[in-house]
């Protein structure tokens, strides 16, 4: 296993277009993905991230350094001079800097924290769309997101006369 | 089932990688470097991208985080948002958003069938048209994991789910221990029979000899049902209701698909039910604590606490499971506000009380406030959340609604709605369009289950 400081492993991950990243195992199990291979001694060196092109993949990285838990292998709580409430208030500052990328930046960053298993990443980048369906309407949603509308008039009145409701 | 792919294809593609990449790395020795190219420079920026669309099971996990209004919604944006949202409605377990409790409450100008659903999330209105009965001449006498439980005006019941419209009949009313149809001389029920129940103080057996009072079909309701819980029948994959009912708070259950009520004797007098450990806990008037194991073949009742020592006698008051398997049991006083006429009797909640049950003991603990909890209390089963999990529900408030056993009396009365603030007992009313009185409003969670009915046929 590399070492990088003492005491502390480091693990390597790689994406596929070539870029390699040495973190802390303890920074890239904030994945639950990369966490479940670690604890199944499938990762004994280096780990290839499929479909996470290295510019996502630093930000990603990027995002678990900041939120990694304070207290370390080392013992002492890093935190002991910092109010806890300071430091979440910190970090919510950090993530709407962090989250304001454009929406494809965005899409890649869902789908990177949905296959790496990263639950804070996935709740801050799926909150945007999530706003953007609860605050609009469809045709908004669709112009927002880019989505496509592509269901035939009839079935679209079907669709809506089933949950006519929501729509008042 | 497909939000697991995405774990599964990950993993399968680290496997792959691992049998690449000892390969690379024994090509590039010098590893201290932390951000290092191997190959090329990748791809430019990757906003040129047209229409980005998400996959699938991506779709599904941001749906996961939506409350049903807007999921709803999103359904119909496109066919692969609701190809994500079909997925997610057949299998719920990953449908994990909590969702806020809403206020159910019908208004003449909505119409007979329609139900009127205030989202607390929201701040707005949504109206559901409901199968038959009207909801507006039914009585809403229990409501838990978004179904309720209503009475019509031939006294009969049902279970129905707002949201998706299924509707399931209960046992006939016929079935219920102590209620005697009466025919006339065409063997239509006319009337029904039900005894004057009383029992002996001391050793809590019957008298013999009650007498029988008669009540027309739509009466009967009146003076039969007090209160009706659901709880989840996990082996079954369905739900127990559980009755509490005439003539003097008695207790009966019944499964979904059951023909008839079964009647948990010998106990009376049950105010509160809750399910845990899989054991249904009935709480007396008297400050005893029942429970009964549903599970079995035969039902016997267990006296868990004979009697509470300091057991909350006269108001209202509500049992909840709190965190550690702590048993919490609130008390709501409320207060008699001076109607012009005896005809307009309205009650105002004005204060709540918190006691842990401590069972060792057997007794009650008063405890100051709800920290970052809140409680909804009503007809519904009672319910303790945590306000981080709900953005728009305020901590350490208890959101009640109307919930006097005798209000039946009092239809066209104002209702007791609101939010009370523990840190300083004031009271805020909900505000929204006007209310009917009748049936008096009700806390509903609401949910998409569907019930597989075609199991019971």
């Amino acid at each position: 296993m590399a070492t990088r400081e003492a005491g502390k492993k480091m693990i390597m991950l790689k994406s596929p277009d070539g870029m390699e990243f040495e973190v802390e195992e303890a920074v890239a199990m904030e994945s639950q993905t990369i966490r479940k291979m670690i604890e199944d001694d499938c990762a004994d060196t280096a780990i290839l991230i499929p479909n996470i092109n290295s510019k996502i993949l630093s930000r990603v990285i990027e995002y678990c350094n900041k939120h990694v838990p304070t207290t370390g292998a080392t013992g002492a709580a890093a935190s002991d001079t910092v109010a806890p409430a300071a430091l979440a208030e910190d970090l919510k500052i950090w993530d709407a800097e962090f989250i304001k990328v454009n929406r494809a930046t965005r899409f890649d960053l869902i789908q990177a924290a949905s296959y790496l298993n990263i639950k804070g990443l996935l709740d801050l980048t799926s909150q945007t769309t999530i706003d953007t369906i609860s605050d609009n309407s469809l045709e908004e949603i669709r112009s927002f997101l880019s989505t496509k509308n592509d269901y035939l008039p009839e079935e679209e009145q079907t669709i809506r006369r089933e949950n006519q409701w929501a729509f008042q | 089932m497909e939000a697991c792919c995405s774990v599964a294809r990950i993993v399968s593609f680290a496997h792959l990688g691992l049998r690449i990449l000892p390969k690379l790395l024994a090509l590039s020795p010098d590893s201290l470097g932390k951000f290092r190219k191997v190959s090329p420079p990748m791809e430019t920026e990757t906003v040129v991208r047209k229409l980005p669309e998400l996959p699938q099971d991506v779709l599904m996990e941001i749906f996961s985080l939506l409350e049903i209004p807007d999921l709803m919604r999103a359904a119909s944006v496109s066919t692969s948002w609701r190809s994500a949202y079909t997925s997610l409605c057949n299998d719920l377990e990953l449908y994990k958003r909590p969702q806020t409790p809403c206020l159910l409450y019908t208004s003449e100008s909505a119409g007979e069938n329609v139900a009127c659903l205030y989202s607390l999330a929201e701040k707005r209105v949504y109206n559901l048209t409901l199968p038959d009965p009207p909801i507006r001449s039914r009585y809403l006498i229990g409501s838990s994991h978004g179904w309720l439980v209503t009475a019509d005006d031939k006294s009969e019941l049902h279970l129905i789910n707002p949201i998706t419209g299924q509707q399931i009949a209960l046992p006939p009313v016929i079935t219920i221990d102590y209620v005697e149809p009466i025919f006339d001389d065409a063997g239509t029920i006319v009337k029904y029979g039900l005894p004057e129940q009383v029992y002996c103080a001391d050793s809590g057996s019957k008298l013999v000899d009650p007498k029988m009072l008669t009540y027309a079909p739509d009466e009967l309701r009146d003076h039969l049902y007090v209160r009706a819980f659901i709880f989840p029948d996990p082996s079954a994959g369905s739900y127990i209701v559980v009755l509490i009912h005439g003539p003097e708070g008695e207790l009966s259950f019944a499964r979904i698909g059951d023909c008839k009520w079964t009647l948990l004797p010998p106990g009376w007098d049950y105010k509160q039910c809750i399910y845990m450990h899989d054991l249904l806990y009935a709480f007396t008037g008297t400050g005893r604590i029942d429970t009964f194991d549903l599970t079995g073949p035969t039902v016997t009742r267990n006296i868990t606490i004979d009697e509470i020592d300091n057991y909350i006698s006269w108001d209202m008051w509500y049992v909840v499971q709190a965190p550690c398997d702590g048993l919490l049991q609130v008390r709501r006083k409320i207060e008699l506000i001076d109607a012009a006429s005896e005809d307009l009797i309205a009650i105002k909640t004005r204060k709540i009380l918190l006691y842990k049950v401590d069972m060792a003991a057997e007794e009650l603990v008063e405890i100051n406030g709800l920290q970052h909890h809140v409680l909804f209390l009503g007809r519904n089963q009672a319910q303790y959340l945590n306000a981080e999990e709900y953005p728009q529900l305020k901590e350490n408030c208890v959101y009640f609604a109307d919930d006097e056993q005798h209000n039946w009396r009092y239809k066209p009365n104002p209702r007791d709605i609101g939010v009370l603030n523990l840190d300083d007992d004031s009271t805020e009313e909900i505000v929204f369009q006007l209310w009917c009185s009748w049936p008096s409003p009700i806390w509903i969670t609401p949910s998409l289950t569907v019930m597989n009915l075609s199991l019971y046929e």
